[in-house]
């Protein structure tokens, strides 16, 4: 099954019988989609509007546009007040979601009734949040804010739980390890990526050094991951890597067990973000690719080898954030021109498949 | 006078030495020698190269490939169909890759043609070769080790990923240092360690802190190939005393990092900084100042370099292309450099 699924991504473009219905009037700033079955889609704008679609083709024609489910828009009266910064589905079903936004808070959302459940309120703008995927004995959000602390909340007590503190400038982006349900890694502005283990009192675990230094405990303090700020982190689907954005125009791949530079290079991934930048990877294919915006285009990478395989050109303005559909592989992308396009693989000719790739 | 039979039929109907005759056509130039030879001789193109009625129709593929490789090498592909289907990978392949590897592969035919930088697609050891043969000693007095860039590796050697591979295991055997100049904390220079502890020996020879960077050469350097030092490395494993480490900042040896951290330093390369800033911006503004913001690379190589370029244009445009700092088109005329959009 690895030759057609392979040709598939290898294969993605703009398709023009795809769309998704447009209801944001201002730039799209993140998108989730729900891992339960791969269906509905949320999408969080500058506008604080966010937006909940339905993907599936229940339709026979080929020519197919996603509609819109429900949305929060701005005469709600629980909308956040600024531009929403990430959404997230909740890990194991799609009855609550969550947001966060410039509005210095988190909210826990009821879909079904589209209420507000809960709410965090933090003495910073909330850049970034995120729940870990595997969790179970957990209900922790690690949310990154202007502030130089990340903050850890707990969706059952309702309070924050836990401070990580290690980091000298403003959190620009958090993700949990999709293997272990203990391990959060954290990238700030302070040019630093930090791997932490929540469990422990002490600071963090790793901090990553891209010149794959000695490790002692000086040297702790002068690791940079990066030549720039820190702004994007994304686990590959086995957890086992992690992969880093910086500003200073590079992508590097290290090894998330000992914080190792694996030295992959992917040349220059054009990055002038100010504040995160949400790419992903590919997951259910054979070999992995990375989707990175890149200016207004998505630039695609295999991961391992640090190819450029191609780039994937449609938005009129920068692309903000893209997801990947797994069940599909269906690449979702959202940009500052207010659109959302999906790329999906473009069916070849059947050719018998018998290359010795 | 008798008219010029055959391909020569612009030439002159009278003799050459005849000043009175007003409408005679200029004689033909010694002309470009594959056009005449085409003009002579049509090749047919409908049946393609491989109707054979003999063994000469197949020999003819080649040549006729050169006669067209340089001077047209698109009508090449019109008028030999066949020419181009060989050259391709497989027919198979040919349809299952999809539109948006077209990219991909034409880039690859590309870089065969004739490049006058890319000779060299070897290894990093063989790249490193090169750049320090481009680099100027005479300029620096020889006081220097010839240093050579990442970014102009990375022009050299195709994957980069495989090329930083290969670096850091000539970093771990010791062959080389790498070392981080001030000036951006993304270029790093790359030297040959027996031509780093030759000049620097030279450099502190009869000054104070002689002693110190001598002990340092021999103590440090072949034990620890990093780019940096921390304090209790120096002090305790390698027995420094501050003092020692005074001195050797002040030889130039190390330049500080962070507050007990070094970084390792060139003695005597603030100089060498300066051309190259200078330099790399100088032939940056040359391509930005061209129509279209693009150059021929050949045009950019031939033209005289300007008084603030002292490290030799080809030394520049290697680290640009690496760099990524401008786009390397491939083109039928050779190689282009445009400036990206971003």
């Amino acid at each position: 099954l690895d030759g057609p699924l392979l040709a598939k991504v290898l294969g993605l473009e703009l398709n023009k019988d795809r769309d998704v219905e447009r209801i944001h009037c201002s730039g799209v700033n993140t998108l989730d989609i729900e891992p339960v079955e791969g269906r509905y889609m949320l999408s969080g704008g500058s506008d604080g509007v966010i937006v909940l679609y339905d993907l599936e083709n229940s339709s026979r024609q080929p020519y197919y546009t996603c509609k819109a489910v429900c949305s929060v828009g701005r005469s709600h009266p629980d909308v956040h007040k600024y531009s929403v910064e990430t959404v997230q589905w909740y890990p194991h079903d799609t009855g609550m979601f969550t947001s966060s936004s410039f509005d210095k808070t988190l909210k826990v959302w009821d879909t079904n009734t589209l209420q507000i459940a809960d709410v965090f309120n933090f003495e910073e703008t909330v850049y970034s949040h995120h729940m870990s995927p595997v969790a179970t004995k957990h209900c922790l959000v690690a949310v990154g804010t202007r502030g130089h602390k990340v903050q850890l909340c707990d969706l059952k007590s309702g309070s924050c739980s836990h401070i990580l503190q290690g980091h000298r400038q403003e959190i620009l982006a958090v993700s949990w390890s999709p293997r272990y349900e203990h391990i959060l890694a954290t990238a700030s502005a302070d040019s630093r990526a930090k791997l932490w283990d929540v469990r422990r009192a002490s600071g963090c675990l790793i901090t990553l050094d891209q010149h794959n230094g000695k490790k002692s405990q000086a040297a702790e303090s002068a690791n940079t991951a990066h030549n720039g700020k820190v702004n994007g982190l994304c686990f590959t689907s086995d957890g086992l890597h992690l992969l880093t954005v910086g500003t200073d125009n590079r992508m590097r791949l290290w090894n998330s067990s000992n914080g190792e530079n694996t030295l992959v290079n992917y040349g220059k991934v054009y990055n002038d973000s100010r504040k995160g930048l949400k790419f992903t990877v590919s997951s259910g294919c054979s070999s992995e690719f990375v989707f990175v915006p890149y200016g207004s285009t998505i630039a695609v990478y295999t991961i391992y080898s640090g190819e450029q395989i191609t780039m994937l050109k449609g938005h009129y303005k920068s692309v903000d954030c893209c997801v990947f559909q797994s069940n599909f592989q269906e690449l979702y992308s959202g940009s500052r021109d207010c659109n959302i396009l999906a790329w999906v693989p473009s069916l070849c000719d059947s050719v018998p498949d018998d290359d010795d790739e | 006078a008798y008219p010029l039979g055959g391909g020569r039929g612009l030439c002159a109907l009278r003799p050459e030495g005849d000043p009175s005759v007003a409408t005679r056509a200029p004689p033909q130039r010694p002309g470009v020698p594959g056009r005449e030879r085409s003009q002579r001789k049509p090749i047919s193109s409908g049946r393609g190269v491989f109707a054979n009625e003999d063994g000469a129709t197949r020999t003819s593929l080649p040549c006729a490939g050169r006669l067209f490789s340089w001077s047209r090498p698109s009508t090449a592909f019109y008028l030999f169909p066949a020419a181009q289907r060989s050259r391709d990978m497989s027919r198979k392949r040919h349809r299952l890759v999809p539109e948006t590897f077209g990219l991909k592969r034409r880039r690859e035919l590309g870089d065969v043609e004739a490049d006058p930088l890319r000779g060299e697609s070897g290894s990093a050891r063989a790249a490193v070769a090169e750049i320090v043969r481009l680099f100027p000693r005479v300029l620096f007095e020889d006081a220097l080790p010839p240093i050579a860039l990442r970014s102009q590796v990375y022009s050299l050697v195709p994957d980069r990923t495989v090329a930083d591979r290969q670096l850091k295991a000539l970093q771990e055997q010791g062959e080389i240092r790498i070392v981080q100049l001030g000036f951006d904390l993304d270029a790093q220079g790359i030297m040959f360690t027996e031509d780093y502890k030759t000049r620097v020996l030279k450099a502190c020879d009869g000054r104070p802190y002689a002693a110190a960077v001598q002990k340092f050469l021999a103590s440090v350097l072949p034990a620890c190939g990093d780019l940096s030092f921390q304090q209790d490395q120096m002090t305790q494993t390698f027995g420094f005393r501050d003092p020692e480490i005074t001195q050797l900042v002040k030889a130039g040896v190390l330049t500080v990092r962070d507050a007990g951290s070094w970084w390792l330093a060139v003695p005597g390369a603030g100089r060498f900084i300066k051309y190259f800033v200078k330099g790399r911006q100088t032939v940056l503004s040359m391509v930005r100042k061209a129509k279209y913001r693009e150059l021929l690379l050949s045009e950019l190589l031939g033209r005289r370099a300007p008084a603030l370029v002292r490290l030799g244009l080809a030394y520049h445009v290697h680290d640009l292309i690496g760099a990524q700092l401008v786009d390397c088109v491939s083109t039928t005329s050779g190689t282009l450099l445009r400036l990206p959009e971003t």
